[in-house]
């Protein structure tokens, strides 16, 4: 009878680390705004109603890899696609070596993204979808 | 005494089970290679991106007024 109660505790405490150790392995974030992210970030929100407008026209699409994409428009269109790319591109990776993760952690970030970019989008703009399909939302 | 000398060894028995470290010991002119598949849990990688792109939709409206 105690040798059970002591096996029961014994597997407890084993379900208790074995959650815990789960749990931190999975925070995976931005630990902190630096001043270089910041900056990114703010340069962002000074195109993001030009972008909004490109993208009402559907001369900028979302990818499937958390950038935009000029589907047409000229070279004014790509010249805002270039920079808002940039620093997005300087976010995730920021976001990565933050959290120590590789090329391959990297990809999943810029997954991530595209994937919250495609649920943000307003209806009639383009997305790709993750099997490389454009499509309007 | 017996019981708390098998509780403890349960305790350590749980703690190196639920995180342990692998040492590995080789010849060095024969190297080992481990591929190690490190799987990104993307729950707190999609809150961080929505926070980003709500601070970016935010202040961009916020500029434009």
């Amino acid at each position: 009878m105690r040798k059970n109660k002591t096996l029961i505790w014994g597997f407890a405490l084993f379900c208790l680390l074995a959650a815990v150790s789960s749990v931190s392995a999975a925070s995976y974030g931005l630990k902190e705004v630096t001043p270089v992210i910041n900056k990114a970030i703010v340069n962002r929100q000074g195109r993001y109603e030009i972008l909004a407008g490109l993208k009402s026209q559907n001369n900028v699409g979302e990818d499937n890899r958390g950038y935009v994409k000029a589907l047409g428009g000229g070279a004014q269109v790509e010249a805002v696609v270039a920079a808002e790319n940039e620093d997005r591109r300087f976010i995730y990776e920021n976001i990565a070596q933050q959290n120590n993760l590789g090329p391959e952690g990297l990809a999943t970030i810029e997954s991530v993204f595209a994937e919250v970019q495609r649920e943000k989008a307003k209806p009639g703009e383009s997305i790709q979808l993750p099997d490389g399909q454009w499509t309007k939302k | 005494m017996k019981s708390f000398l098998k509780a403890m060894a349960l305790i350590l028995l749980s703690v190196s089970a639920a995180g342990c470290t692998i040492k590995t010991v080789g010849d060095p002119n024969r190297p080992i290679t481990i591929n190690a598949n490190v799987v990104v849990d993307i729950r707190g990688l999609k809150q961080t991106a929505n926070s980003i792109e709500d601070m970016v939709a935010k202040g961009g409206r916020d500029a434009e007024k």
